[in-house]
């Protein structure tokens, strides 16, 4: 199976971890990535004012590059999945002819077909299925207790994302299960963590993530597994920043490769801010 | 398909119009005089008048006036929709010796005045209705109403407090009635509350003489621990067939001593106790249980599951129990049936955001009522599930899932207001030092002694706060509540020992099926749908069948009772007839041309309409079918007609435009 694969620009930079591994994961468990060529900024922000054509134009220009290549489009960061799918949402829309007839011809892009954005996740629990990924885990992550962060991109709004419950999601919960770990009953789930406020009100997004480190701790999680590099940048800096108590913090995709067997260079471990390497050999998984 | 033969009457009718102003309603918008011309120019009118208000005294007078001089055969009354007035006046045919079904409504209110603003097009759009009503007139047959026997006994299913009310005031009537209880005992959630608003009386108090009484009364057969499998028949006659769940205990032989349930070592959770107790195997639910005889759970009994134990059969002094008990079913014939199946809670585990019933502090109003209750799991004290402790501080949390498009749920649970300020003001009595925090977003308190009540709580120092509650969640030993104060416009964050979560009042599921199966309507939420939101509350537009209490949509027991009564009430109405009388406007098969295809079966929202499988053709129950023709609609063949509403006679109405 082959996806058509947009990764964004934080995949090329910051959150290089988490691209790399969903990269080796996917071959490891039955799916291939294959990036589609001269992608552009995803436009990074969903906007929301109706008369606003231009800021719908970055992210119609991969819509129509990855519609000449297929009707999917897979996408990893929460961010570009949530404006990527809510623009396509948006042209598909009744009533919105004439809106996407001036977008197209601005674009100048051969528009072949409506895209289905999926992310990641939804690959793996609808065209994978969690019970073959179990069968792939050749190291369990048994002993594992992990809160799942889900942050506010990939729930939200439910109607357009239909990704899962936007107050008590499930399924990355269903896949470290699926991993052997123990997802833990975790109440912030999908509560802000602070967002780009970290680069000018540095303290109120401080104590957005710290709340969600305490609550993850207060019902006995040892990690937590984000899927939003913006969250994991926010989460992951906690002890850097002098935040008591701060624990490992991974993207999925690395706890996925690591339980079916990617190498500890193909982890990218070097990018979180927290090291986790002790704390994996500790619990005897490296 | 033939074409349409145009009418041939034998003769030429003769035909009566009358024409209502229905003061300016109609006479506003349409010009009557010219009505009056154009009908009375057409050669088949004997009569053509006008009336103020048709439906009064001279204005009925005035139809069967002409009836008599102006030997009219057919009558049409130009006036209102024919829901409201087509009784009114082909009761006055009647008097008048016109056979009732040779008389026709033309709306000209609702489908004309009402709707059109130009006068010129509203007088001919009245004028062509009038003469397309008079076509289908003139082929009317003159019909007689369709007479069934009834027996005079009822059904009542559910005994919380709606169908003990209507039991009870049946059987005081002096009729038959048959009382069937899933559970083991009657009184239904009336039986978990502690005290009820706004009087603060003990709600076993005053459920307990009702219940006893139910229990005694020679004219109530109680059928608990069973479940009403099917209905069949008609209005008046109906088939009805139970099954008796095993029991595991001979009721005649048990004394209800109680030793069993002292004795039994398995420990099951209990659903009455709402997951805060334990129960035995072998258990009733409450010690006031009518009737007061306990059950044995098969599933948790270590004897029926493994074969081991017994205790309860040895300890028995009068050896009632009978551990090869099996399923039974009864059936039994009555002429009506009161259909009180009750209300559940929303489940809390559905509130993603408040806990999704994961955290033990966090319950619903029911648990909470149960916490009060001198017979519940903590004797009366207020004791928090996890540890036990006294909670100093509770948040009571209104409308959760009600009120709210995205749980499906838009509408008002309408309880939660009082239930909420009661359990606070005995929370307070309870815990004179305890902190009693109500969020809500309105408080509704239309009932009698509803607002001083509410005024009682507030005066009581317990604390309102308006707005929506975002989020609940555990912290240490405390409960986190995150919600907004739109008063003061500021997000509040408090920290509780305890919620209680006035979850959303959704119908009994079990009763949900039952309606179902039975074919009576529900509404989108699974409420019981009346015949008429105003005017018939408490029937269906299945013919015998009533409504009472919370099935039909949220209710508080006063009101729960007064329905209950008068759903009662209408039962007696039809007991008191000698026999049924039905419209003769129903469905009719032509024998020749049917071949069975059971379209019209499936289409029958009334169940009147059965292929027979032994001549292969369609039977109409003319008991039970209510005319709405979407049989003879959907009829490939022809084969089904409406009495009087012949595809011929639409056709030429049609035609005549």
């Amino acid at each position: 199976m082959k996806y058509t694969y947009y990764p964004g620009c934080t995949l090329y930079t910051k959150a290089r971890n988490l691209d790399l591994c969903a990269r080796k994961a996917a071959e490891k468990v039955g799916f291939e990535l294959v990036e589609m060529p001269s992608w552009n900024c995803c436009g990074a922000i969903h906007n929301s004012g109706s008369d606003d054509l231009a800021a719908q134009v970055g992210p119609l220009r991969n819509l129509a590059k990855a519609s000449q290549l297929g009707d999917k489009l897979v996408t990893l960061c929460a961010a570009c999945h949530n404006v990527l799918k809510r623009v396509q949402d948006r042209l598909d829309a009744q009533g919105n002819e004439v809106e996407r007839e001036r977008l197209i011809t601005f674009v100048d892009e051969p528009f072949e077909r409506p895209v289905k954005v999926l992310h990641y996740l939804e690959v793996l629990k609808n065209d994978i299925g969690f019970d073959r990924i179990k069968e792939r885990v050749t190291k369990s992550l048994a002993g594992l207790k992990v809160a799942s962060y889900y942050g506010c991109l990939m729930v939200r709004p439910k109607e357009v994302l239909e990704f899962d419950d936007p107050e008590n999601p499930q399924v990355m919960d269903d896949l470290m299960r699926a991993l052997g770990a123990e997802p833990t009953r975790f109440d912030f789930k999908t509560e802000c963590c602070g967002g780009y406020l970290v680069v000018n009100k540095r303290d109120v997004a401080k104590s957005c993530s710290q709340k969600i480190l305490d609550n993850a701790k207060g019902w006995g999680a040892e990690a937590i597994v984000t899927t939003c590099p913006l969250c994991q940048y926010n989460l992951d800096s906690l002890r850097s920043i002098g935040a008591p108590g701060a624990i490992p913090v991974f993207y999925f995709t690395q706890l996925l490769g690591l339980a079916v067997g990617l190498t500890q260079d193909e982890l990218g471990f070097d990018y979180n801010r927290l090291d986790p390497v002790p704390f994996l050999k500790a619990k005897g998984l490296l | 398909m033939d074409e349409p033969v145009p009418a041939q009457p034998k003769q030429k009718p003769r035909i009566g119009v009358f024409v209502c102003h229905c003061g300016i309603n109609i006479a506003g918008v349409v010009k009557i005089p010219e009505v009056l011309e154009r009908i009375g120019k057409l050669g088949e009118v004997a009569a053509c008048k006008d009336y103020k208000y048709c439906c009064s005294d001279p204005g009925q007078q005035m139809i069967r006036d002409s009836i008599k001089n102006d030997r009219l055969d057919r009558v049409i009354v130009a006036c209102c929709s024919p829901s409201l007035h087509e009784t009114t006046f082909r009761n006055a045919c009647a008097e008048a010796g016109l056979n009732p079904y040779l008389c026709e409504i033309a709306n000209i209110r609702e489908q004309c005045a009402w709707v059109t603003e130009d006068k010129d097009k509203a007088t001919t759009k009245a004028t062509e209705i009038i003469r397309t009503t008079m076509v289908k007139a003139t082929e009317d047959l003159p019909l007689e109403a369709v007479t069934v026997p009834i027996t005079k006994r009822a059904l009542v299913i559910g005994a919380g407090i709606a169908g003990i009310q209507a039991a009870l005031d049946i059987a005081n009537a002096g009729f038959e009635v048959v009382l069937v209880e899933k559970e083991p005992s009657i009184g239904g959630h009336m039986a978990q509350l502690s005290e009820t608003f706004p009087t603060l009386d003990c709600s076993q108090c005053i459920l307990t003489p009702r219940t006893v009484e139910t229990g005694h009364h020679a004219k109530i057969r109680l059928l608990t621990y069973s479940e009403v499998e099917s209905v069949s028949g008609y209005v008046g006659n109906f088939k009805v067939k139970i099954r008796r769940k095993p029991r595991y205990v001979d009721f005649d032989a048990c004394t209800g001593c109680g030793l069993c349930m002292e004795k039994c070592p398995a420990r099951t959770e209990s659903v009455f106790e709402r997951g805060m107790a334990k129960r035995k195997a072998i258990y009733r639910l409450l010690p006031q249980a009518v009737p007061n005889r306990p059950v044995i759970d098969a599933a948790a009994c270590m004897y029926l599951t493994k074969g081991k134990c017994g205790v309860c059969a040895k300890i028995c002094p009068t050896q009632a129990i009978r551990y090869d008990d099996k399923e039974t079913f009864v059936e039994e014939e009555v002429g009506a049936i009161v259909l009180a199946t009750g209300y559940e809670l929303f489940d809390t585990a559905k509130l993603g955001s408040y806990g999704a019933g994961t955290v033990p502090d966090v319950i619903d109003g029911l648990a909470f009522e149960r916490l009060l209750s001198a017979s519940g799991p903590t004797s009366g004290e207020v004791k928090r599930p996890s540890d036990g402790k006294t909670p100093k501080k509770i948040v009571f949390v209104q409308c959760a899932g009600s009120r709210d498009s995205t749980t499906g749920m838009p509408y008002c649970s309408k309880i939660c207001c009082m239930y909420t300020a009661k359990q606070a003001i005995l929370y307070r009595h309870r815990v004179h030092d305890g902190e009693a925090v109500i969020c809500y977003i309105d408080v509704r308190t239309p009932g009698k002694g509803f607002e001083e009540f509410y005024k009682r709580a507030t005066d009581d120092g317990i604390k309102y706060l308006r707005g929506k509650v975002s989020k609940i969640f555990r912290q240490g030993d405390k409960v986190v509540v995150w919600a907004a104060d739109t008063l003061a416009g500021r997000k509040v964050e408090v920290e509780a020992d305890m919620v209680v979560l006035a979850t959303a009042v959704i119908p009994n599921p079990d009763g949900v099926a039952l309606a179902r199966k039975l074919k009576t309507q529900l509404d989108t939420h699974g409420f019981m749908t009346e015949a008429h939101p105003k005017l018939r509350p408490v029937e269906t537009l299945t013919a015998g069948f009533f409504l009472a209490g919370t099935g039909q949509g949220p209710k508080d027991i006063p009101e729960t009772v007064a329905q209950a009564s008068a759903a009662a009430a209408k039962v007696l109405v039809m007991f008191g007839a000698t026999k049924l009388t039905h419209s003769p406007t129903t469905a009719e098969v032509d024998d020749e041309i049917c071949v069975g295809c059971g379209n019209c079966e499936r289409t029958c929202a009334y169940a009147a309409v059965k292929v027979d499988p032994v001549k292969g053709i369609a039977v109409v129950n003319a008991a039970l079918c209510e005319g709405c023709g979407a049989c003879a609609a959907s009829c490939p063949s022809g084969a089904m007609t409406h009495k009087n509403f012949t595809k011929k006679s639409l056709y030429d109405m049609v035609d005549a435009l």
